[in-house]
Protein backbone atom coordinates (compact mmCIF):
# COMPACT_ATOMS: atom_id res chain seq x y z
CA UNK A 1 0.00 0.00 0.00
CA UNK A 2 3.06 2.24 -0.24
CA UNK A 3 1.59 3.64 -3.47
CA UNK A 4 -1.11 5.41 -1.47
CA UNK A 5 1.50 7.53 0.32
CA UNK A 6 2.89 9.04 -2.87
CA UNK A 7 -0.50 9.30 -4.50
CA UNK A 8 -1.39 12.66 -3.00
CA UNK A 9 1.57 14.30 -4.73
CA UNK A 10 0.84 12.50 -8.00
CA UNK A 11 -2.77 13.65 -7.76
CA UNK A 12 -1.85 17.29 -7.20
CA UNK A 13 0.81 17.49 -9.91
CA UNK A 14 -0.45 15.19 -12.65
CA UNK A 15 -4.11 14.33 -12.22
CA UNK A 16 -5.69 17.47 -10.84
CA UNK A 17 -5.02 19.81 -13.80
CA UNK A 18 -6.50 17.22 -16.20
CA UNK A 19 -9.43 16.50 -13.91
CA UNK A 20 -10.27 20.16 -13.70
CA UNK A 21 -10.41 20.36 -17.50
CA UNK A 22 -12.74 17.36 -17.52
CA UNK A 23 -14.89 18.98 -14.83
CA UNK A 24 -15.22 22.15 -16.89
CA UNK A 25 -16.21 20.13 -19.94
CA UNK A 26 -18.61 18.11 -17.81
CA UNK A 27 -20.26 21.28 -16.54
CA UNK A 28 -20.91 22.53 -20.07
CA UNK A 29 -22.13 19.14 -21.21
CA UNK A 30 -24.40 18.86 -18.17
CA UNK A 31 -26.00 22.19 -19.11
CA UNK A 32 -26.65 20.89 -22.61
CA UNK A 33 -27.93 17.61 -21.21
CA UNK A 34 -30.41 19.45 -19.00
CA UNK A 35 -31.58 21.50 -22.00
CA UNK A 36 -32.01 18.37 -24.12
CA UNK A 37 -33.84 16.57 -21.32
CA UNK A 38 -36.19 19.53 -20.70
CA UNK A 39 -36.90 19.79 -24.42
CA UNK A 40 -37.56 16.05 -24.58
CA UNK A 41 -39.97 16.13 -21.64
CA UNK A 42 -41.78 19.15 -23.10
CA UNK A 43 -42.04 17.55 -26.57
CA UNK A 44 -43.37 14.30 -25.13
CA UNK A 45 -45.91 16.22 -23.09
CA UNK A 46 -47.16 18.23 -26.10
CA UNK A 47 -47.18 15.19 -28.35
CA UNK A 48 -49.37 13.38 -25.85
CA UNK A 49 -51.63 16.41 -25.60
CA UNK A 50 -51.93 17.40 -29.24
CA UNK A 51 -51.90 14.20 -31.27
CA UNK A 52 -55.43 12.83 -31.52
CA UNK A 53 -55.88 9.53 -29.73
CA UNK A 54 -56.44 6.31 -31.60
CA UNK A 55 -53.73 6.95 -34.17
CA UNK A 56 -50.50 5.02 -34.54
CA UNK A 57 -48.61 8.26 -34.08
CA UNK A 58 -49.97 8.73 -30.57
CA UNK A 59 -48.28 5.59 -29.36
CA UNK A 60 -45.08 5.83 -31.35
CA UNK A 61 -43.98 9.45 -31.48
CA UNK A 62 -43.60 10.19 -27.74
CA UNK A 63 -41.64 6.98 -27.31
CA UNK A 64 -39.36 7.85 -30.22
CA UNK A 65 -38.84 11.36 -28.88
CA UNK A 66 -37.93 10.08 -25.43
CA UNK A 67 -35.55 7.57 -26.96
CA UNK A 68 -33.91 10.22 -29.17
CA UNK A 69 -33.54 12.51 -26.16
CA UNK A 70 -31.80 9.82 -24.10
CA UNK A 71 -29.49 8.85 -26.97
CA UNK A 72 -28.50 12.51 -27.43
CA UNK A 73 -27.60 12.90 -23.74
CA UNK A 74 -25.57 9.68 -23.99
CA UNK A 75 -23.69 11.01 -27.03
CA UNK A 76 -23.09 14.38 -25.35
CA UNK A 77 -21.56 12.88 -22.21
CA UNK A 78 -19.65 10.15 -24.03
CA UNK A 79 -16.77 12.45 -24.82
CA UNK A 80 -15.76 13.40 -21.29
CA UNK A 81 -16.42 9.88 -20.01
CA UNK A 82 -14.02 8.59 -22.63
CA UNK A 83 -11.49 11.25 -21.77
CA UNK A 84 -11.70 10.34 -18.10
CA UNK A 85 -10.85 6.75 -18.87
CA UNK A 86 -8.20 7.27 -21.53
CA UNK A 87 -6.40 10.00 -19.61
CA UNK A 88 -7.03 9.61 -15.90
CA UNK A 89 -7.47 5.86 -15.42
CA UNK A 90 -4.57 5.25 -17.79
CA UNK A 91 -2.34 7.52 -15.69
CA UNK A 92 -3.41 5.87 -12.44
CA UNK A 93 -2.57 2.49 -14.01
CA UNK A 94 0.91 3.70 -14.95
CA UNK A 95 1.36 5.18 -11.47
CA UNK A 96 0.51 1.88 -9.81
CA UNK A 97 2.60 -0.39 -11.99
CA UNK A 98 4.47 0.50 -15.14
CA UNK A 99 4.16 -3.05 -16.39
CA UNK A 100 0.38 -2.77 -16.50
CA UNK A 101 -1.42 -1.59 -19.65
CA UNK A 102 -4.98 -0.31 -19.87
CA UNK A 103 -7.44 -0.34 -22.74
CA UNK A 104 -10.78 1.34 -21.85
CA UNK A 105 -12.67 -0.39 -24.68
CA UNK A 106 -10.92 -3.76 -24.48
CA UNK A 107 -12.22 -6.89 -22.82
CA UNK A 108 -11.25 -10.49 -22.10
CA UNK A 109 -12.14 -12.45 -25.27
CA UNK A 110 -15.27 -14.59 -25.17
CA UNK A 111 -13.20 -17.69 -26.01
CA UNK A 112 -11.19 -17.27 -22.80
CA UNK A 113 -14.32 -16.60 -20.78
CA UNK A 114 -15.86 -19.84 -22.05
CA UNK A 115 -12.61 -21.76 -21.61
CA UNK A 116 -12.81 -21.17 -17.85
CA UNK A 117 -15.83 -23.53 -17.73
CA UNK A 118 -17.12 -21.64 -14.70
CA UNK A 119 -20.34 -20.88 -16.55
CA UNK A 120 -22.18 -23.60 -18.39
CA UNK A 121 -25.08 -21.80 -20.06
CA UNK A 122 -24.41 -20.71 -23.63
CA UNK A 123 -23.56 -17.04 -23.97
CA UNK A 124 -25.44 -15.02 -26.60
CA UNK A 125 -24.65 -11.53 -25.41
CA UNK A 126 -21.13 -10.71 -24.26
CA UNK A 127 -19.93 -7.19 -23.48
CA UNK A 128 -17.17 -5.68 -21.42
CA UNK A 129 -14.75 -2.82 -20.90
CA UNK A 130 -11.75 -1.66 -18.87
CA UNK A 131 -9.23 -4.25 -19.90
CA UNK A 132 -6.01 -4.28 -17.85
CA UNK A 133 -3.10 -6.46 -18.77
CA UNK A 134 0.47 -6.91 -17.58
CA UNK A 135 3.01 -8.72 -15.54
CA UNK A 136 3.12 -8.42 -11.77
CA UNK A 137 6.37 -9.92 -10.53
CA UNK A 138 6.61 -13.20 -12.39
CA UNK A 139 2.90 -13.51 -13.04
CA UNK A 140 1.05 -12.56 -16.22
CA UNK A 141 -2.37 -11.22 -15.38
CA UNK A 142 -5.29 -9.65 -17.22
CA UNK A 143 -8.72 -8.57 -16.10
CA UNK A 144 -11.75 -6.68 -17.36
CA UNK A 145 -15.35 -6.00 -16.56
CA UNK A 146 -17.65 -8.49 -18.24
CA UNK A 147 -21.40 -8.90 -18.62
CA UNK A 148 -22.48 -12.18 -20.14
CA UNK A 149 -26.09 -13.07 -20.93
CA UNK A 150 -27.85 -16.21 -21.99
CA UNK A 151 -30.80 -16.09 -24.39
CA UNK A 152 -33.68 -18.09 -23.09
CA UNK A 153 -36.43 -18.97 -25.54
CA UNK A 154 -39.65 -20.23 -24.09
CA UNK A 155 -42.71 -20.98 -26.17
CA UNK A 156 -46.24 -20.96 -24.89
CA UNK A 157 -48.66 -22.12 -27.56
CA UNK A 158 -47.81 -20.47 -30.85
CA UNK A 159 -45.99 -17.45 -29.41
CA UNK A 160 -42.30 -17.54 -28.65
CA UNK A 161 -40.83 -15.47 -25.87
CA UNK A 162 -37.20 -14.47 -25.76
CA UNK A 163 -35.46 -13.14 -22.71
CA UNK A 164 -31.87 -12.56 -21.70
CA UNK A 165 -30.68 -13.91 -18.37
CA UNK A 166 -27.49 -12.47 -16.90
CA UNK A 167 -25.13 -15.34 -16.19
CA UNK A 168 -22.30 -13.14 -15.02
CA UNK A 169 -21.72 -9.49 -14.32
CA UNK A 170 -18.52 -8.38 -12.67
CA UNK A 171 -14.78 -8.72 -12.88
CA UNK A 172 -13.20 -11.54 -14.80
CA UNK A 173 -9.53 -12.24 -14.17
CA UNK A 174 -7.02 -14.57 -15.80
CA UNK A 175 -3.62 -15.12 -14.21
CA UNK A 176 -0.75 -17.45 -14.85
CA UNK A 177 -0.68 -20.11 -12.11
CA UNK A 178 2.60 -20.99 -10.38
CA UNK A 179 2.38 -24.73 -11.05
CA UNK A 180 1.94 -26.75 -14.21
CA UNK A 181 -1.08 -29.01 -14.52
CA UNK A 182 -2.95 -30.83 -17.25
CA UNK A 183 -6.47 -31.43 -15.96
CA UNK A 184 -9.38 -29.17 -15.00
CA UNK A 185 -10.21 -28.13 -11.44
CA UNK A 186 -13.23 -25.90 -10.88
CA UNK A 187 -14.03 -24.17 -7.61
CA UNK A 188 -17.60 -22.87 -7.32
CA UNK A 189 -19.46 -21.11 -4.53
CA UNK A 190 -21.21 -23.74 -2.49
CA UNK A 191 -24.89 -22.96 -2.51
CA UNK A 192 -26.17 -26.53 -2.21
CA UNK A 193 -24.32 -27.42 0.97
CA UNK A 194 -25.16 -24.12 2.63
CA UNK A 195 -28.86 -24.60 1.94
CA UNK A 196 -29.31 -28.32 2.39
CA UNK A 197 -26.36 -29.53 4.52
CA UNK A 198 -25.56 -33.22 4.01
CA UNK A 199 -28.24 -33.59 1.35
CA UNK A 200 -26.52 -30.71 -0.46
CA UNK A 201 -23.36 -32.82 -0.66
CA UNK A 202 -25.33 -35.44 -2.56
CA UNK A 203 -26.63 -32.73 -4.90
CA UNK A 204 -23.07 -31.52 -5.46
CA UNK A 205 -21.99 -34.90 -6.78
CA UNK A 206 -24.07 -34.16 -9.88
CA UNK A 207 -21.27 -32.29 -11.57
CA UNK A 208 -22.82 -31.53 -15.00
CA UNK A 209 -19.76 -32.58 -16.98
CA UNK A 210 -17.20 -30.81 -14.85
CA UNK A 211 -15.44 -33.92 -13.65
CA UNK A 212 -15.86 -35.57 -10.27
CA UNK A 213 -16.63 -33.92 -6.97
CA UNK A 214 -13.44 -33.40 -4.96
CA UNK A 215 -13.99 -33.48 -1.21
CA UNK A 216 -11.29 -31.55 0.56
CA UNK A 217 -10.28 -31.74 4.19
CA UNK A 218 -10.54 -28.05 5.08
CA UNK A 219 -14.01 -27.69 6.63
CA UNK A 220 -14.13 -23.89 6.29
CA UNK A 221 -13.22 -24.10 2.61
CA UNK A 222 -15.70 -26.93 2.03
CA UNK A 223 -18.46 -24.82 3.53
CA UNK A 224 -17.77 -21.93 1.19
CA UNK A 225 -16.88 -23.79 -2.01
CA UNK A 226 -17.47 -26.97 -3.88
CA UNK A 227 -14.76 -28.38 -6.10
CA UNK A 228 -14.95 -30.47 -9.26
CA UNK A 229 -11.97 -31.96 -11.01
CA UNK A 230 -10.82 -34.51 -13.54
CA UNK A 231 -8.04 -35.74 -11.30
CA UNK A 232 -8.33 -36.12 -7.54
CA UNK A 233 -4.58 -35.83 -7.00
CA UNK A 234 -3.99 -32.91 -9.32
CA UNK A 235 -6.89 -31.02 -7.72
CA UNK A 236 -5.11 -31.42 -4.38
CA UNK A 237 -1.76 -30.58 -5.93
CA UNK A 238 -3.29 -27.22 -6.92
CA UNK A 239 -5.49 -26.73 -3.86
CA UNK A 240 -2.94 -27.17 -1.11
CA UNK A 241 -4.10 -26.50 2.47
CA UNK A 242 -2.32 -23.14 2.26
CA UNK A 243 -4.03 -22.11 -0.99
CA UNK A 244 -7.44 -23.17 0.33
CA UNK A 245 -6.94 -20.89 3.30
CA UNK A 246 -5.87 -18.06 0.99
CA UNK A 247 -8.95 -18.51 -1.19
CA UNK A 248 -11.25 -18.36 1.83
CA UNK A 249 -9.51 -15.19 3.04
CA UNK A 250 -9.71 -13.75 -0.48
CA UNK A 251 -13.44 -14.42 -0.64
CA UNK A 252 -13.96 -12.73 2.72
CA UNK A 253 -11.85 -9.77 1.68
CA UNK A 254 -14.03 -9.12 -1.37
CA UNK A 255 -17.24 -10.21 0.31
CA UNK A 256 -18.65 -11.15 -3.09
CA UNK A 257 -19.53 -14.32 -4.93
CA UNK A 258 -16.19 -15.70 -6.16
CA UNK A 259 -15.70 -18.62 -8.57
CA UNK A 260 -12.38 -20.00 -9.73
CA UNK A 261 -11.12 -22.50 -12.21
CA UNK A 262 -7.69 -23.93 -12.86
CA UNK A 263 -7.23 -24.87 -16.49
CA UNK A 264 -4.14 -25.08 -18.71
CA UNK A 265 -1.80 -23.94 -15.92
CA UNK A 266 -3.84 -20.74 -15.52
CA UNK A 267 -6.25 -19.56 -12.86
CA UNK A 268 -9.55 -17.95 -13.91
CA UNK A 269 -11.47 -15.89 -11.39
CA UNK A 270 -14.98 -14.51 -11.67
CA UNK A 271 -16.02 -11.98 -9.04
CA UNK A 272 -19.67 -10.89 -9.18
CA UNK A 273 -19.94 -7.14 -8.78
CA UNK A 274 -22.97 -4.99 -9.49
CA UNK A 275 -21.09 -1.77 -9.98
CA UNK A 276 -19.60 -0.17 -13.05
CA UNK A 277 -15.99 0.50 -12.11
CA UNK A 278 -13.61 3.22 -13.33
CA UNK A 279 -16.39 5.64 -14.36
CA UNK A 280 -16.90 9.38 -13.90
CA UNK A 281 -19.72 10.65 -11.77
CA UNK A 282 -22.47 12.90 -13.04
CA UNK A 283 -23.41 15.27 -10.26
CA UNK A 284 -20.21 15.71 -8.30
CA UNK A 285 -16.85 16.96 -9.61
CA UNK A 286 -14.23 14.37 -10.49
CA UNK A 287 -11.37 16.59 -9.33
CA UNK A 288 -11.67 15.16 -5.86
CA UNK A 289 -8.83 13.36 -4.09
CA UNK A 290 -10.95 10.78 -2.28
CA UNK A 291 -12.74 9.83 -5.51
CA UNK A 292 -9.40 9.28 -7.25
CA UNK A 293 -8.02 7.36 -4.27
CA UNK A 294 -11.04 5.08 -4.47
CA UNK A 295 -10.20 4.27 -8.10
CA UNK A 296 -6.59 3.57 -7.14
CA UNK A 297 -7.73 1.30 -4.31
CA UNK A 298 -9.86 -0.72 -6.72
CA UNK A 299 -6.82 -1.24 -8.89
CA UNK A 300 -4.59 -2.13 -5.95
CA UNK A 301 -7.20 -4.61 -4.79
CA UNK A 302 -7.15 -6.23 -8.21
CA UNK A 303 -3.39 -6.39 -8.61
CA UNK A 304 -3.09 -7.76 -5.07
CA UNK A 305 -4.69 -10.98 -6.32
CA UNK A 306 -1.22 -12.13 -7.35
CA UNK A 307 0.01 -11.80 -3.77
CA UNK A 308 -3.23 -13.01 -2.23
CA UNK A 309 -3.02 -16.28 -4.11
CA UNK A 310 0.77 -16.42 -3.76
CA UNK A 311 1.22 -16.65 -7.53
CA UNK A 312 4.74 -15.19 -7.57
CA UNK A 313 6.14 -18.08 -5.54
CA UNK A 314 7.88 -20.21 -8.15
CA UNK A 315 9.62 -22.93 -6.18
CA UNK A 316 8.26 -25.75 -8.35
CA UNK A 317 9.27 -26.69 -11.88
CA UNK A 318 7.31 -23.86 -13.52
CA UNK A 319 9.37 -20.70 -13.89
CA UNK B 1 -45.76 -65.56 -4.55
CA UNK B 2 -45.26 -62.55 -6.79
CA UNK B 3 -44.60 -60.37 -3.71
CA UNK B 4 -41.99 -62.78 -2.46
CA UNK B 5 -40.32 -62.76 -5.85
CA UNK B 6 -40.39 -58.96 -5.97
CA UNK B 7 -38.89 -58.83 -2.45
CA UNK B 8 -36.09 -61.26 -3.36
CA UNK B 9 -35.32 -59.42 -6.58
CA UNK B 10 -35.17 -56.02 -4.89
CA UNK B 11 -33.04 -57.41 -2.07
CA UNK B 12 -30.64 -58.92 -4.60
CA UNK B 13 -30.54 -55.61 -6.42
CA UNK B 14 -29.74 -53.69 -3.24
CA UNK B 15 -26.98 -56.15 -2.36
CA UNK B 16 -25.58 -55.84 -5.87
CA UNK B 17 -25.54 -52.03 -5.73
CA UNK B 18 -23.95 -52.02 -2.27
CA UNK B 19 -21.39 -54.61 -3.32
CA UNK B 20 -20.39 -52.68 -6.45
CA UNK B 21 -20.16 -49.45 -4.53
CA UNK B 22 -17.91 -51.06 -1.89
CA UNK B 23 -15.64 -52.57 -4.54
CA UNK B 24 -15.41 -49.23 -6.34
CA UNK B 25 -14.46 -47.48 -3.11
CA UNK B 26 -11.86 -50.13 -2.33
CA UNK B 27 -10.37 -49.70 -5.81
CA UNK B 28 -10.26 -45.94 -5.32
CA UNK B 29 -8.26 -46.50 -2.14
CA UNK B 30 -5.88 -48.90 -3.92
CA UNK B 31 -5.44 -46.48 -6.82
CA UNK B 32 -4.71 -43.62 -4.49
CA UNK B 33 -2.20 -45.77 -2.60
CA UNK B 34 -0.51 -46.71 -5.87
CA UNK B 35 -0.11 -43.05 -6.79
CA UNK B 36 1.52 -42.36 -3.41
CA UNK B 37 3.93 -45.16 -4.30
CA UNK B 38 4.68 -43.60 -7.69
CA UNK B 39 5.54 -40.30 -6.02
CA UNK B 40 7.74 -42.05 -3.44
CA UNK B 41 9.65 -43.76 -6.25
CA UNK B 42 10.14 -40.39 -7.91
CA UNK B 43 11.53 -39.11 -4.63
CA UNK B 44 13.95 -42.07 -4.40
CA UNK B 45 15.14 -41.31 -7.93
CA UNK B 46 15.89 -37.71 -7.06
CA UNK B 47 17.92 -38.43 -3.92
CA UNK B 48 21.11 -39.71 -5.66
CA UNK B 49 20.98 -36.74 -8.05
CA UNK B 50 20.67 -34.35 -5.12
CA UNK B 51 23.53 -35.96 -3.20
CA UNK B 52 25.69 -35.84 -6.34
CA UNK B 53 24.85 -32.16 -6.96
CA UNK B 54 25.60 -30.91 -3.44
CA UNK B 55 28.45 -33.11 -2.24
CA UNK B 56 31.13 -31.01 -3.96
CA UNK B 57 29.94 -27.93 -2.06
CA UNK B 58 28.82 -29.19 1.33
CA UNK B 59 31.75 -30.00 3.55
CA UNK B 60 30.06 -29.69 6.91
CA UNK B 61 26.93 -31.64 6.07
CA UNK B 62 28.55 -34.83 4.80
CA UNK B 63 26.84 -36.82 7.57
CA UNK B 64 23.37 -35.87 6.34
CA UNK B 65 24.29 -36.96 2.82
CA UNK B 66 25.46 -40.35 4.06
CA UNK B 67 22.38 -40.73 6.24
CA UNK B 68 19.92 -39.93 3.48
CA UNK B 69 21.64 -42.40 1.12
CA UNK B 70 21.42 -45.12 3.79
CA UNK B 71 17.76 -44.33 4.45
CA UNK B 72 16.99 -44.53 0.75
CA UNK B 73 18.62 -47.96 0.50
CA UNK B 74 16.60 -49.11 3.52
CA UNK B 75 13.35 -47.77 2.08
CA UNK B 76 13.94 -49.62 -1.18
CA UNK B 77 14.64 -52.97 0.53
CA UNK B 78 11.82 -55.51 0.68
CA UNK B 79 12.51 -56.53 4.25
CA UNK B 80 10.75 -53.66 5.97
CA UNK B 81 7.07 -53.61 6.92
CA UNK B 82 4.64 -50.77 6.34
CA UNK B 83 5.08 -49.16 9.77
CA UNK B 84 8.85 -49.14 9.48
CA UNK B 85 8.51 -47.69 6.03
CA UNK B 86 6.43 -44.78 7.29
CA UNK B 87 9.12 -43.99 9.87
CA UNK B 88 11.84 -44.12 7.21
CA UNK B 89 9.80 -41.93 4.82
CA UNK B 90 9.39 -39.33 7.54
CA UNK B 91 13.13 -39.36 8.22
CA UNK B 92 13.89 -38.99 4.52
CA UNK B 93 11.56 -36.00 4.31
CA UNK B 94 13.29 -34.40 7.29
CA UNK B 95 16.75 -34.98 5.81
CA UNK B 96 15.64 -33.57 2.46
CA UNK B 97 14.45 -30.38 4.04
CA UNK B 98 17.65 -30.20 6.15
CA UNK B 99 19.75 -30.42 2.99
CA UNK B 100 17.67 -27.80 1.17
CA UNK B 101 17.91 -25.52 4.21
CA UNK B 102 21.71 -25.98 4.37
CA UNK B 103 21.98 -24.86 0.74
CA UNK B 104 21.30 -21.32 1.99
CA UNK B 105 24.90 -21.27 3.31
CA UNK B 106 26.38 -21.94 -0.13
CA UNK B 107 25.76 -19.04 -2.53
CA UNK B 108 27.61 -20.76 -5.40
CA UNK B 109 25.32 -23.74 -5.13
CA UNK B 110 22.25 -21.53 -4.91
CA UNK B 111 23.23 -19.86 -8.16
CA UNK B 112 23.84 -23.14 -9.98
CA UNK B 113 21.16 -23.60 -12.66
CA UNK B 114 21.27 -27.39 -12.57
CA UNK B 115 20.84 -27.38 -8.84
CA UNK B 116 17.94 -24.92 -9.06
CA UNK B 117 16.20 -27.23 -11.51
CA UNK B 118 16.76 -30.16 -9.21
CA UNK B 119 15.46 -28.18 -6.25
CA UNK B 120 12.33 -27.35 -8.27
CA UNK B 121 11.85 -31.02 -9.09
CA UNK B 122 12.22 -31.99 -5.42
CA UNK B 123 9.76 -29.34 -4.26
CA UNK B 124 7.34 -30.48 -6.94
CA UNK B 125 7.64 -34.15 -5.97
CA UNK B 126 7.10 -33.31 -2.30
CA UNK B 127 4.01 -31.28 -3.21
CA UNK B 128 2.69 -34.09 -5.42
CA UNK B 129 3.42 -36.58 -2.68
CA UNK B 130 1.47 -34.53 -0.20
CA UNK B 131 -1.40 -34.22 -2.71
CA UNK B 132 -1.52 -37.97 -3.31
CA UNK B 133 -1.45 -38.64 0.44
CA UNK B 134 -4.39 -36.30 0.89
CA UNK B 135 -6.21 -37.97 -2.02
CA UNK B 136 -5.52 -41.33 -0.36
CA UNK B 137 -6.90 -40.08 2.95
CA UNK B 138 -10.03 -38.78 1.22
CA UNK B 139 -10.58 -42.14 -0.52
CA UNK B 140 -9.98 -44.01 2.75
CA UNK B 141 -12.45 -41.80 4.61
CA UNK B 142 -15.15 -42.55 2.04
CA UNK B 143 -14.30 -46.27 2.16
CA UNK B 144 -14.24 -46.38 5.98
CA UNK B 145 -17.63 -44.67 6.14
CA UNK B 146 -19.13 -47.38 3.91
CA UNK B 147 -17.51 -50.12 5.96
CA UNK B 148 -19.02 -48.78 9.17
CA UNK B 149 -22.36 -47.34 8.14
CA UNK B 150 -25.55 -49.42 8.00
CA UNK B 151 -26.51 -51.28 5.79
CA UNK B 152 -23.24 -51.53 3.83
CA UNK B 153 -21.41 -52.54 7.05
CA UNK B 154 -23.21 -55.93 6.98
CA UNK B 155 -21.99 -56.69 3.49
CA UNK B 156 -18.52 -55.31 4.29
CA UNK B 157 -18.31 -57.74 7.23
CA UNK B 158 -19.34 -60.64 4.99
CA UNK B 159 -16.68 -59.89 2.36
CA UNK B 160 -14.19 -59.02 5.12
CA UNK B 161 -13.53 -55.43 4.27
CA UNK B 162 -11.97 -53.64 7.21
CA UNK B 163 -11.22 -50.06 8.08
CA UNK B 164 -8.02 -48.75 6.52
CA UNK B 165 -5.57 -46.49 8.29
CA UNK B 166 -5.11 -42.88 7.25
CA UNK B 167 -1.76 -41.28 6.48
CA UNK B 168 -0.70 -38.78 9.05
CA UNK B 169 -0.15 -35.36 7.54
CA UNK B 170 3.20 -34.08 8.84
CA UNK B 171 3.21 -31.01 11.04
CA UNK B 172 5.38 -29.10 8.58
CA UNK B 173 2.56 -29.27 6.03
CA UNK B 174 0.04 -27.91 8.49
CA UNK B 175 1.77 -24.54 8.66
CA UNK B 176 -0.88 -21.93 8.02
CA UNK B 177 -0.13 -19.18 5.54
CA UNK B 178 -0.12 -15.63 6.80
CA UNK B 179 -3.31 -14.23 5.33
CA UNK B 180 -3.33 -11.09 7.46
CA UNK B 181 -2.27 -8.81 4.57
CA UNK B 182 -5.43 -9.91 2.82
CA UNK B 183 -7.54 -8.16 5.38
CA UNK B 184 -5.79 -4.80 5.05
CA UNK B 185 -7.52 -3.57 1.88
CA UNK B 186 -11.11 -4.73 1.88
CA UNK B 187 -13.99 -4.46 -0.53
CA UNK B 188 -15.89 -2.15 -0.67
CA UNK B 189 -13.00 0.25 -0.40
Amino acid sequence: MSQLKNFREFYETTLRPELEIIDREKKQVNKRVITVLSLTVASVFFELLLIPSGTMLKGMLPLLTAFAGLVTTGVLSKNYRKEFKSKIILKITGFLDEGLTYNPDGLIPLSEFLKSEIFQLSCESYTGEDHFRGKIGKTDIEFSEITAKHKNTSSSGSSQKEEYITIFSGLFIIADFNKNFKTRTIVLPDTAEKLFGKFGQTLQSISMGRGKLVRLEDPVFEKEFCVYGDDQIEARYILTPALMERIVAFKRKWDKKVSLSFIDSKVYLAININKNLFETRVFRPVADYSFMEENLRFLILLTEIVEDLNLNTRIWTKE
Amino acid sequence: MIYLLAFVVSLALIVLILYNSLIRKKNDVDNAFASVDVMLKRRYDLIPALVEAVKGYMNYERDILVEITTLRTKALSDKINNDERVVIENQIRQKLSDILAAVENYPDLKANQNFLKLQGAINETEEQLSASRRAFNAAVTIFNNSVEVFPSNILAAVIRFRRRTLFEIPESQKVRPDVSPLTSNKWPV
